[in-house]
């Protein structure tokens, strides 16, 4: 084990056994510089988004390959210790699919801080149907009404928010670019599409030339002119994209030819973004995770395995790539599956559909860190499924607010919900910081910590400011207000109250900064 | 209506009806309900109804039901639906075939080439039927059926034997129009379907969630309608089932026939959707005891249990399938009164399927023109509709996403806009625009000259544009229609180009199409 990983995992792992603030796994120091302004250029920073369909089982991708229980439920499809590769020092081991692979795969990214994994993340009322809980992902909806309808992209509703005048009037470049023949969820705003689908930027310039209809876009609201204008979009698309897309494709390399299959997807964006494609977001796509029968064999072999390997190498591939020229430091790429798998095997040598997963979130930008814990597996919900530890949505509050700097307003607005973000991206907004609180986040203090329910939190406003103090669970998602108004400089103190035992923070905001501190209640 | 005079003077009276409504302040929804179309069919009517239940019109089907009412329409259109099954596509698909899954690499290729070889043979087969289906139309809802009782040829990362497929397709095409319950039932126990979703695996103690969840979210009841207990109890009931996929496996009940393995089978009582299914003993644990006892019975728990679930779940689809496939698309007072119509004959699918054809809510002009074309109506019709087949179809149907018998999922096909990106798009129209500028002089010829008045160019232009456009266009368009047709020439010499000159009509008829491709409302139907 590298000496300088060690380090990296040891630092939290003392942080936590001192006790002071390490909830879920979160860093002490876990400080999100908000987007100082709502920006109304748009930064050029890139996010791919890897969509593993079937429901990859996160259980044998980020393994606790020591915990016994483990090793009980799964006879025959387990990873033993001695296979798996350990993450630093921790009792966090990686599938050997996701390490023997080019340039050692994510251990590599690991070693090198480009790699953050979040253990845990789902969401509250897991569904376990691909359709409904891939439609929860792709939303960025969380409903657990199965009849409430999910139409729109978490992506497509940014991209309809930064672009008021979308699609009367439409970027040069297309806003997002889907590897593949049908375009994703993710990308589908009520405003029409916000991305473009290809698989060969030839083909799409070959094709696409002289497609736009001679036809107006046709007035009024009935189902007719719905589809008519939703099929001249399309048509008009394939015409006056398919110029910037062979340009940047012609003007693109790749340092390295990648593996077959899956990771030409990846080296077909890569070859784009270095082409000068100012596409904002990629989505490149696997299938095959619905490993209900036959998943793995003893010798680490089989279906999942297969698939984890593809995964890697893909993905290793391109870092290398994007390191190799130079825009490394402008992508991050997440992988995405609508649930993880039941822990406990089923008598097809198989599993059965889960809930609560893991995710990798990989790029030069990324804090290197292991997000959470092992999953608790005495611990399953009713189903016998694992419990989440993170919001999705927090990865996405993330992604828009540090990463695209989106404004909090903006990312509520599109995710329908106050999502305080995961940080695990370094900002890259330049901003003035105009310091209000003294001592930033070492000035916040929330006392007793744990309490039983009455807790005090005590800041020092160095000016005056208007403050918003929230109350949100350690999974990200708003419980209560506390506090908001003026408040004059000086000390303060605000009663915080909680009712049911768990782990929160609280959240200060104040002159467009961000503060939080983590605290229990234990009643 | 045999004669073909008659046809001719009905087309023309249909054609001097007032232009149809595009340019009038369209309706947004549809007023009208279930209640019956009564009035004779015109022509337009006879075009909708066949974009709808066919891949596409001919002037020989039009003619057959133009002037008939919906409900006389609808009954040849259906049939009985107990009609002969289609001649079978080879002599392959009674062969037994070797085992991959324990091969060396060489003979393992050489098995799935074979596969992959026939299973092509298969889709063209179908292609074929669906190319050139006339009465009864039987196609289009086998096509349903196949996207709902899902199987993919390719999945996880092997294959099936596409003898299993085919027999999974003829089963599909003869329960059609049939008891829905039934319909469940052959279908848990298929073989392609155990094969596909696991149930061939499911053992006692450990059973595989698989089929159980599919066969209440995708296959009956739809999401919302039964617990993650009912799915583990339903898997247990369904353990035990075995299919004789390869030679070298038993084949209790005949090559590619579904059986029983006792010794799989949890003969525990099981607790499914609030009835109770009796533990068996080691003595009554048989195929025939099991199947009567606990599959069947599982089915009719499901539709006694959840019947409203039931019906509304299967009528939505087929609402979205034939009338608009927008997610939105069909309210709640529609959808019930299908629902009615379902649960009230007993779950059979031919009063459904039937009373929605005939609704005067299916003719109203809200839901014309406002379908996307699925991939097998765009390039299935398109040689169709000018009568010239193109043996291109299947393996463009492959490249814009809609796989015969290997849809990309469990779910089927999403549908709807997901058929249309800037990927498939282009590729649509390099088929249709290809297809037509192959089309031999001759067949363009013959094909206009199957329109009445087809010297009258103003004439044969709007006959062309409501035969391929699902709804009327401006006039402006129209004139452009008409030059584009007419190529420079002066409108009074058509008659003359079309009597004399073969080659200068084709150049032209050409053109005629390649512009109504390159419009947005030719993907519409």
């Amino acid at each position: 084990m590298k000496r300088r990983t060690f380090l990296k995992y040891s630092t939290a792992a003392t942080v936590a056994a001192a006790g002071t603030s390490m909830i879920g796994g979160l860093p002490v120091r876990a400080v999100s510089p908000l987007g100082l302004l709502d920006s109304a250029e748009e930064n050029d920073n890139i996010l791919i988004i890897v969509q593993m369909f079937g429901g990859n089982d996160g259980l044998n991708t980020i393994i606790p390959a020591e915990d016994d229980t483990y090793q009980k439920i799964r006879p025959s499809i387990r990873v033993p210790a001695e296979f798996a590769y350990r993450i630093a020092s921790s009792q966090t081991f990686m599938h050997p699919a996701l390490v023997e692979s080019h340039n050692d795969g994510f251990m590599r990214l690991w070693d090198d801080g480009r790699l953050a994994v979040i253990q845990g993340i789902g969401y509250e009322n897991p569904n376990l149907s691909h359709f409904r809980s891939t439609d929860i992902w792709l939303s960025g909806i969380n409903s657990s009404d199965p009849t409430v309808r999910l139409g729109d992209g978490w992506v497509g509703r940014y991209f309809a928010h930064r672009h008021p005048d979308f699609p009367q009037v439409t970027p040069d470049h297309p806003l997002a670019v889907q590897i593949g023949g049908t375009l994703s969820l993710a990308f589908r705003s009520e405003r029409g599409d916000t991305g473009i689908a290809l698989t060969n930027p030839e083909d799409f310039f070959e094709l696409g030339q002289g497609l736009s209809p001679d036809e107006e876009p046709m007035a009024g609201d009935s189902a007719f002119a719905q589809e008519f204008n939703f099929i001249r979009t399309i048509a008009r698309d394939s015409d006056r994209y398919s110029q910037v897309v062979k340009d940047a494709f012609d003007k693109g390399t790749n340092t390295l030819d990648y593996d077959k299959g899956f990771a030409k997807q990846l080296q077909l964006v890569a070859r784009l973004i270095s082409g000068g494609l100012r596409a904002k977001v990629y989505m490149v796509h696997m299938g095959g995770f619905d490993t209900h029968v036959q998943q793995q064999d003893i010798s680490q072999q089989g279906q999942h395995p297969g698939l984890l390997k593809a995964f890697s190498a893909g993905v290793s591939q391109f870092m290398q790539d994007a390191l190799e020229q130079g825009f490394a430091n402008r992508v991050v790429g997440m992988n995405v599956s609508e649930f993880g798998r039941r822990p406990y095997e089923n008598g097809s040598h198989g599993t059965d559909h889960g809930a609560a997963s893991v995710q990798l979130v990989w790029g030069s930008k990324v804090k290197g860190f292991v997000y959470g814990e092992n999953p608790d597996l005495k611990n399953l919900n009713a189903n016998g499924d694992l419990v989440y530890q993170f919001d999705y949505r927090r990865i996405y509050a993330e992604v828009m607010q540090t990463w695209f700097g989106a404004s909090e307003a903006d990312s509520e607005a599109i995710l329908g919900a106050k999502i305080i973000p995961l940080p695990i991206l370094q900002s890259t907004a330049t901003s003035v910081e105009i310091p209000v609180v003294r001592n930033a986040e070492a000035g916040l203090h929330i006392a007793p910590n744990p309490s039983q329910g009455e807790s005090t939190l005590t800041f020092e406003l160095v000016q005056p400011a208007r403050v918003e103090v929230e109350l949100y669970s350690s999974r990200g998602t708003l419980v209560t207000p506390v506090y908001s108004g003026l408040l004059g400089m000086g000390y303060h103190t605000l009663p915080v109250a909680v009712r049911q035992t768990g782990a929160y923070y609280c959240v200060l905001k104040a002159n467009g900064r961000r503060l939080m501190v983590p605290f229990a209640v234990v009643r | 209506m045999s004669n073909r005079r008659e046809f001719f003077s009905l087309l023309t009276r249909t054609m001097a009806e007032p232009a149809r409504s595009q340019e009038q302040p369209a309706r947004i929804t549809p007023a009208s309900g279930l209640e019956a179309y009564t009035a004779p069919l015109t022509l337009d009517d006879v075009y909708h109804l066949l974009r709808r239940i066919t891949f596409a019109p001919t002037p020989a089907l039009a003619q057959q039901l133009v002037g008939k009412t919906a409900d006389e329409a609808v009954e040849l259109l259906l049939g009985s639906g107990d009609d002969a099954p289609p001649a079978s596509p080879g002599d392959w698909i009674d062969l037994a075939t070797e085992n991959p899954e324990n091969a060396d690499l060489d003979t393992r290729n050489s098995i799935e080439m074979q596969w992959q070889n026939n299973f092509a043979r298969l889709q063209e087969w179908w292609v074929g039927l669906m190319h050139g289906e006339q009465l009864p139309a039987r196609e289009k809802l086998t096509l349903f059926w196949s996207g709902h009782f899902t199987t993919e040829f390719t999945f996880d990362d092997k294959a099936m034997p596409p003898q299993l497929l085919y027999r999974q397709n003829q089963l599909i095409r003869s329960l059609r129009l049939g008891d829905f319950r039934q319909f469940a039932e052959d279908m848990t126990l298929n073989g392609a379907m155990l094969m596909y979703l696991g149930g061939e695996l499911n053992v006692a103690g450990k059973p595989n969630e698989n089929y159980g969840r599919e066969l209440l979210e995708l296959f009956t009841t739809g999401l919302g309608a039964y617990t993650e207990g009912d799915i583990q109890e339903a898997a247990r009931i369904l353990t035990g089932w075995r299919i004789a996929r390869f030679n070298d496996e038993p084949a209790l009940n005949g090559m590619y026939n579904t059986y029983f393995d006792a010794e799989s089978h949890d003969i525990d009582a099981k607790q499914f959707m609030g009835e109770s299914v009796a533990a068996r003993t080691p003595d009554n644990n048989t195929e025939y005891l099991v199947r009567r006892d606990e599959v069947r019975e599982l089915i009719n728990i499901i539709f006694r249990q959840r019947p409203d679930a039931v019906a509304r779940f299967i009528s939505r689809k087929l609402y979205h399938y034939f009338v608009y496939s927008k997610p939105a698309a069909g309210d709640d007072t529609i959808i019930n009164q299908l629902a009615d119509v379902f649960k009230q004959s007993g779950f059979q699918i031919r009063p459904l399927v039937a009373a929605l054809l005939k609704s005067a809510h299916f003719f109203d002009e809200a839901n014309r023109g406002v379908q996307i074309k699925t991939p097998a109506e765009c390039l299935a019709g398109l040689p169709r509709q000018l009568g010239t087949p193109d043996a291109r179809v299947n393996d463009v149907m492959n490249t814009i996403e809609q796989v015969l018998m290997d849809p990309p999922n469990v779910a089927g096909w999403e549908g709807y806009r997901s058929w249309i990106s800037t990927t498939t798009y282009p590729l649509r129209s390099q088929f249709a625009r290809s297809y037509v500028q192959a089309l031999p002089d001759t067949s363009a010829v013959n094909f206009a000259k199957q329109f009445p008045d087809y010297d009258d160019v103003e004439k044969l232009t709007a006959a062309l544009e409501r035969y391929f456009l699902p709804k009327s266009v401006s006039q402006s368009r129209h004139q452009n229609y008409v030059k584009t047709l007419l190529q420079g020439a002066p409108d009074y010499e058509w008659p003359q180009i079309i009597a004399t000159d073969t080659a200068g009509a084709a150049v032209r008829l050409r053109a005629l199409l390649s512009a109504f491709i390159k419009a947005p409302d030719f993907q519409l139907c």
